[in-house]
């Protein structure tokens, strides 16, 4: 820290002296224009790695998707994506998708309100390390623990049999769609949380104080100033929540070995070799189907967060 | 994906800091965060008796005993952790003279810098793994075939973490000052990163290499789909045959996932405290709000 200090005013006195444009500076300055020799090759490799490793599987799938086994064009991969046994796969992700993003949205609404309004300074600090964990940890552990815990001989399942409840045996089940919804709150909570807590503190204390000098009750407030605000930034981590639920594979393939018709285990199990004759860029067609759902997703995205800035500043 | 602005919390201040503000009563409080704790605890502490339960409800080690035995724990786990230090290489590698060069050079472009590391976000991982087989199967076996392609791939899939969390710490520090300063001394580059820049980026450096670790030692579509068994698909097949083992694994995992995340976690709160305008933990939180 002391080294960083003196390097930074030490540095503040040569630059001053240098008769360098001031701090606000945004754009490039001509003075720095010397030093030609490593121009480009500063950016070059992180653009050309990102568009080799990402961008040309990702166009491959797409093209891939509109060829047929010989390689000519067709349209009989789509057809094929959206009719029938992927059609509902397509229709049963989305409402997955949908209904664990709304319920994680709600939940992690009133955290974040609750945790914003807690003096206490541990329970904050636990709160937003804990949903940093808990937000980048998804997966195959995951999976494993909710098994422990309420699938067939889990602790939970077997204290609610013996408490004269088993769930099985009315009619839940983990390794389903219900199932997965409820796992799906363990990383989609965490990362409401983390999303709206900004947000919700900067929802301005003098407006607070404005609205309640007016005379506002409690829900006066939120009616016209709580709600209204925290709308559009709910909308759009919903959609995030939804995008992460949409795409998420290992949770869903861990807990259900494969069986449960989503999007991405029928393109995983494409991959994985369980190819009928006929369909070979089939899966390609089903890859580039879930880049649009997730396109779609992120132009409405980027539509709400703009509204979302307008006020927020 | 997500554009969730780090700055918007700070901008407007004290919102709900120290006083009940927000106007919502103890009682509503209390029961939220009892009540969704209790949904975060309850599936660890089961997982804990679950995996200490033995047959006749006596409590044993012996998940734990087999699974130290089994050769194929320490084989994936090995093979993971050298994926991810290649990948956390590599990252860095790629990385550093990116962002140094985007702040210093283009600026006006870091927003469009930063989009593009976003962009694994709006393709699934199943989707690039299904690419790669189609797009470099031709590709010399010793990429293609080996785990080397993880670690290629493992790279770009971690960027919307470590682009932003080193990309923010970046533009907590003074780098135009720095560069000026140590160019005015006469310092190469080279000079300049070693003694300059990179010291005073150790926290980005560490927040942006423990992220993309983590996320390496997680990862399961990929590797199980592209058939290298790495430690999460080891897990999986565990699963299949024997439950209580694969919960242990389970427990031990996520342990290990959470003791180098909330690492991160404390470093970043106890900079909030210290500097207003600090880097990682606001990238951190962009990043895992993505």
């Amino acid at each position: 820290m002391a080294v960083k200090d003196e390097i930074r005013s030490g540095s503040e006195s040569v630059s001053g002296g240098g008769g360098e444009a001031p701090a606000d500076a945004g754009r490039p300055r001509r003075a720095r224009r010397r030093g030609r020799w490593h121009t480009g090759i500063g950016a070059l490799p992180f653009l050309v790695y990102v568009s080799l490793f990402l961008l040309v599987p990702a166009i491959s799938v797409v093209a891939t998707a509109f060829k047929n086994g010989n390689g000519q064009f067709t349209m009989a991969n789509f057809d094929e994506a959206v009719h029938g046994v992927y059609l509902q796969s397509f229709i049963a992700s989305i409402k997955l998708s949908f209904a664990s993003a709304l319920i994680a949205a709600v939940v992690g609404v009133l955290t974040a309100l609750a945790v914003s309004a807690t003096d206490n300074r541990i329970v904050r600090a636990l709160v937003t390390a804990g949903s940093g964990v808990f937000a980048n940890t998804g997966g195959v552990p995951l999976a494993f623990s909710f098994i422990a815990t309420v699938g067939n001989f889990g602790v939970v399942t077997k204290l609610l049999a013996s408490a004269g409840f088993d769930p099985y045996a009315h009619g839940f089940s983990l390794y389903s769609v219900l199932g997965l919804t409820i796992v799906y709150q363990y990383f989609l909570i965490p990362l409401m949380i983390l999303i709206m807590i900004p947000p919700i503190q900067a929802l301005r204390k003098e407006w607070i104080d404005a609205s309640a000098s007016l005379g506002a009750s409690r829900f006066q407030f939120w009616r016209w100033v709580g709600i209204p605000l925290l709308t559009p930034p709910m909308l759009a981590a919903f959609i995030v929540l939804f995008t992460d639920a949409f795409a998420a594979y290992a949770t869903a393939e861990a807990l259900t070995s494969g069986t449960i018709p989503l999007v991405p285990i029928q393109l995983g199990s494409l991959i994985s070799g369980n190819v009928l004759a006929g369909q070979t860029n089939l899966g390609d067609a089903l890859g580039a189907g879930m880049i649009v759902v997730v396109m779609v997703a992120a132009l409405l995205y980027a539509y709400v967060q703009r509204k979302a800035s307008k006020w927020l500043r | 994906m997500a554009t969730v602005t780090p700055d918007l919390g700070r901008a407007g201040g004290s919102g709900g800091e120290g006083s009940n503000v927000l106007r919502l009563g103890k009682p509503f409080r209390y029961t939220v965060l009892i009540l969704v704790g209790a949904f975060f605890i309850i599936p660890i502490l089961a997982s804990a008796r679950f995996s200490f339960l033995g047959n006749n409800n006596s409590y044993t080690l012996s998940a734990y005993t087999q699974l130290f035995g089994t050769p194929q724990f320490w084989s994936t786990l090995w093979l993971s952790v050298k994926v991810g230090v290649g990948t956390v290489a590599l990252t860095l590698v790629l990385l550093i003279p990116t962002v140094i060069f985007v702040h210093v050079r283009l600026p006006r472009l870091r927003r469009l810098f930063e989009s593009v590391s976003l962009l694994p976000l709006v393709i699934p991982s199943v989707v690039v793994t299904l690419g790669v087989i189609t797009s470099f199967r031709n590709l010399p076996n010793i990429i293609y075939g080996t785990p080397v392609i993880l670690a290629l791939e493992y790279v770009v899939l971690a960027l919307p973490y470590s682009y932003r969390t080193f990309d923010s710490a970046v533009q907590s520090i003074d780098l135009k000052t720095l560069v000026d300063a140590g160019q005015s001394l006469g310092a190469g580059w080279i000079k300049l990163l070693r003694f300059a820049i990179l010291p005073n980026l150790r926290s980005g450096l560490l927040g942006a290499s423990i992220l993309t670790f983590a996320f390496c030692l997680g990862e399961f579509a990929v590797a199980s789909l592209l058939s290298f068994t790495t430690f999460p698909v080891f897990l999986v097949q565990v699963g299949r045959l024997e439950a209580s083992q694969a919960v242990a694994l389970s427990l031990i995992a996520l342990i290990f996932t959470w003791i180098p995340l909330a690492l991160v976690m404390i470093v970043f709160s106890q900079r909030r405290g210290a500097r207003r305008v600090a880097g990682v933990e606001s990238a951190i939180e962009a990043a895992v709000a993505d």
